[in-house]
């Protein structure tokens, strides 16, 4: 009876409009807030200067950031999507390698290694040349930008490749030249293919410049702790860095929505309004597109130049030596960098590292205070420990929501929606801080130890996007076995736990796998607030010894890097098991 | 219907949470015998990690000595340049009192309450040595100071004053981002309280010299939850207490005395109430 009644839309709307009810005379009447809000922080001159102003200077650095590192991942990807697919072997090593270095290590570390360790490995002359010119910026946006480079790499590359090889077969047999295969079916369908996570990469490459702060670039989240700790605003600073990392972050999903949109394929007489706002929007590059194909009719070889005169066969043949050329130049290049890491490894401080491995993998375990977290656990073991544990909470908010989100009642719906779209909105420095400085002290007014305000924090986050694998994971099963489920007169529970969720989870293994990998090496980003997990630990013997940041930095993006990849290996060969066929395309 | 009925053990449930509130600080701390103090961990000398991966420092002793004489155990919570008026200005707060280098404004007053003086310092230039010999130099070269701390808006104000219109001052992360962005070179100068620019000069001795005078009196204070004046007391006289028989010399000796480290002469008494 009440069933029936609650798959009336209006029922649900108003089940809803209650619910919002409840939750806003629960904050506005019976809770204590114990915290008066002044959001005149923002408008007035105070004693430390505008923070007005010093919040729209964090918004314009941001932006910044986000737009110069945005093009150099584009550039990055590009290169290094295409040389992952050389033949020249080379050249696919040097790429793969880039690929899997940057994907398997935190940003953070990378970030601290160009800032701190990298300026020692030049002269003087030319650091201090560096230093001249705003190097935290670039350090942050080169960092970002290569960071982001690498998972464009793969997207671009996953991307030409599953393009059937049998198109190409057919596209070549029936007479079209590389270029023209190139131009009329590989880009085409690889676009279409490669924009949509391209796209989220621009996404989570805007949130990732978030890290700058930590390296001194007074970018949106510096202003905004700058804020707080001069007028000790928590929620105002937090709820107005919040507000523009969701704006930022809408806008950029806007765009994007509207581009898939553009590339969707649809038959004429069903477009829909929103296609043809997209078609208006992207008018300038059809017709410039257009204009180029012309220009390309234009210059395209009759059959009768095709005959080759001596000319060109020696042009030719200067072209071909000169690829050799380069290529063995780019091996003999390639063979110097190797050296010159081999030189710097041998000589590394080796002491230095031996003397404090330990400490990076347990920090002071067992010797620790005992009101520390377990006993003064820390270092690489407490990154684990608390990747471990986030990934296994989150397992379970993202099933959850993950189902909520794709059932049919609004009730579940539209509250699961929000939820992912919030945290998935803001970067996740700001999500730990929020719940370390804020949710979990005035809404929950728990008390608890940095390490479990971080984990708790990365949980809710990491339920966000488990949710939206778990989404696909369903949207990928066949409708009819669900309209059978239902024939057959099993509940929607008995449905999901039977039949979907066996199924779904199956194919979601290789994600959860890969998200249990980011949870790792987000870790990092615990640092914010002093757990001593990996990173901090290193911080903190950078601070005690000084003089070896190369060293340090270097163990510890090694130790990460060896968790992450072997991580991937295993989570690419779960993959391979579930879908046998893989073809490789080369260039 | 369900969900109404979990909506309401939810509401419920944050409610009872928030019933759980606790009495004033000197209760509380008195009758569970824990004392939660924030501490800095990567602040020389105050509060810094030591070669054996000990918690040590001037603050760390003080925190100990206090906690001694109260009868209560230790619990050493880090705080940062950011976190450490927030941890005690919360209800109830994080940390029953914070010793993390912190200077006593009168703005940090309104929001949290503050014990007398139990250090006093001053906000000094560190530079390389021999590129700066007149404060003047200073006016026109880039300078690094710590995010979240008064001392970046000071020496941008100082540095206007001695005749730069745009000073370039960039606040780094911490005491070590800030040291470390001296030593490479990326920063000619870096300025805070003098006390922890001697801990980090200490590093690398004979390189770096404190240049200058002192740009601002820096009184430190222990940061105290607000309008807890049963507390404060018992912080005050403690410490005033410590001060009496001699084991705050034996502390400061430690840290700053002529044979330590970072030599740095005592140059006040603190408040002595008879």
């Amino acid at each position: 009876m009440f069933k029936r009644y609650f798959e009336k839309i209006w029922v649900q709307n108003l089940a809803l409009l209650a619910l919002t009810g409840l939750v806003v005379y629960y904050f506005a009447f019976v809770f204590e807030f114990k915290y008066d809000f002044d959001w005149a922080v923002f408008a007035v001159e105070g004693q430390y200067g505008h923070m007005g102003h010093l919040m729209v200077n964090g918004i314009n650095t941001t932006l910044t950031i986000t737009l110069y590192s945005a093009a150099i991942a584009l550039a990055m990807g590009t290169i290094f999507g295409l040389a992952r697919l050389s033949s020249f072997k080379p050249v696919y090593w040097f790429a793969t390698s880039y690929v899997e270095l940057f994907r398997n290590t935190p940003l953070l570390i990378q970030l601290f290694f160009w800032n701190f360790a990298l300026p020692y490995a030049f002269p003087e002359e030319i650091r201090f040349k560096l230093f001249d010119m705003n190097f935290e910026f670039w350090c942050a946006t080169v960092g970002c930008g290569i960071f982001t480079g690498a998972f464009m790499a793969e997207i671009i590359r996953a991307g030409i490749q599953s393009i059937p090889k049998g198109l190409l077969e057919a596209s070549y047999s029936s007479g079209l030249t590389f270029p023209q295969t190139l131009r009329k079916v590989i880009l085409p369908l690889a676009f279409r293919e490669i924009i949509p996570p391209l796209g989220s990469e621009f996404l989570n490459n805007m949130k990732n410049t978030s890290l700058a702060m930590t390296i001194g670039v007074s970018e949106l989240c510096w202003s905004m702790t700058e804020v707080y700790s001069l007028t000790y605003r928590t929620f105002e600073a937090f709820s107005v860095a919040t507000l523009v990392y969701l704006g930022l972050s809408l806008s950029i999903a806007g765009i994007l929505y509207i581009v898939n949109e553009r590339l969707k394929i649809m038959p004429r007489d069903r477009i829909t309004p929103l296609r043809r706002v997209a078609d208006v929007l992207f008018w300038p590059f059809d017709f410039l597109g257009r204009k180029l194909e012309y220009i390309f009719w234009y210059f395209r070889k009759s059959p009768d130049q095709r005959t080759v005169s001596p000319l060109k066969q020696a042009l030719n043949r200067l072209g071909r030596n000169l690829i050799k050329a380069l290529k063995i130049f780019f091996v003999a290049a390639l063979a110097y960098v190797l050296y010159m890491v081999v030189m710097a490894l041998i000589h590394f401080n080796w002491e230095i590292i031996g003397a404090n491995f330990k400490t990076l993998l347990i920090w002071r375990f067992p010797e620790g205070d005992e009101t520390e977290f377990c006993f003064g656990l820390g270092g690489l073991a407490s990154s684990l420990l608390m990747a471990a544990i986030s990934i296994a909470g989150s397992f379970i908010i993202g099933l959850a929501v993950g189902m909520g989100r794709t059932a049919k009642n609004r009730v579940f719906r539209i509250p699961c929606i929000l939820y992912i779209e919030l945290i998935r909105g803001v970067p996740l420095i700001l999500v730990i801080l929020w719940f370390y400085q804020a949710i979990l002290e005035f809404v929950f007014k728990v008390d608890v130890q940095a390490f479990w305000a971080a984990t708790i924090a990365m949980t809710f986050f990491f339920g966000a996007y488990i949710a939206e694998t778990v989404r696909g994971g369903i949207e990928n099963i066949p409708p009819g076995q669900v309209e059978a489920a239902k024939a057959s007169g099993l509940t929607y529970f008995q449905t999901m736990r039977k039949i979907i969720l066996p199924q779904a989870l199956k194919q979601m293994l290789p994600a959860l796998v890969g998200m249990f990998i980011a949870a790792f090496k987000d870790t990092s980003l615990a640092y914010i607030i002093g757990v001593m997990e990996l990173t901090r630990a290193a911080y903190a013997i950078n601070n005690r010894i000084m003089i070896y940041p190369f060293e340090i930095y270097t163990t510890v993006a090694v130790l990460y890097f060896v968790f992450s990849y072997f991580m991937s290996l295993y989570a690419k060969r779960l993959e391979r098991k579930l879908s046998p066929e893989t073809i490789r395309i080369e260039m | 219907m369900r969900v109404l009925k979990i909506a309401v053990m939810a509401a419920l449930l944050v409610m009872a949470a928030s019933v759980a509130f606790a009495g004033p600080t000197y209760d509380r701390v008195m009758s569970t015998k824990v004392l939660k103090a924030g501490l800095s961990n990567q602040g020389i000398p105050f509060g810094f990690i030591n070669d054996k991966n000990e918690w040590v420092g001037f603050d760390v002793d003080m925190a100990t000595e206090i906690a001694k004489r109260l009868g209560c155990k230790l619990e050493k919570v880090v705080v940062n340049n950011n976190t450490r008026i927030s941890f005690v200005q919360t209800n109830p707060p994080k940390v029953d009192m914070v010793l993390s280098n912190m200077t006593h404004k009168r703005v940090r007053d309104e929001k949290i309450d503050f014990s007398i003086t139990y250090f006093f310092d001053g906000q000094k230039f560190l530079a390389k040595k021999g590129t700066v010999k007149d404060a003047k130099d200073l006016a026109n070269m880039k300078v690094g100071s710590m995010q979240g701390t008064t001392s970046i808006v000071n020496a941008t104000a100082y540095l206007k004053e001695l005749g730069n219109p745009n000073p370039q001052v960039t606040g780094y992360d911490g005491e070590v981002a800030m040291f470390e962005a001296l030593r490479s070179g990326r920063v000619q100068a870096i300025t805070t309280d003098s006390t922890i620019l001697l801990g980090y000069a200490a590093k690398v001795p004979g390189q770096f010299e404190l240049v200058g005078d002192f740009i601002s009196d820096e009184p430190y204070g222990v940061g105290l939850p607000q309008d807890d004046s049963a507390w404060r007391d018992t912080i005050n006289f403690t410490i005033q207490d410590i001060w009496m028989d001699g084991t705050y010399l034996k502390i400061y000796d430690k840290w700053f005395g002529p044979n330590s480290q970072y030599p740095f002469p005592l140059t006040s008494k603190i408040e002595m109430w008879p």
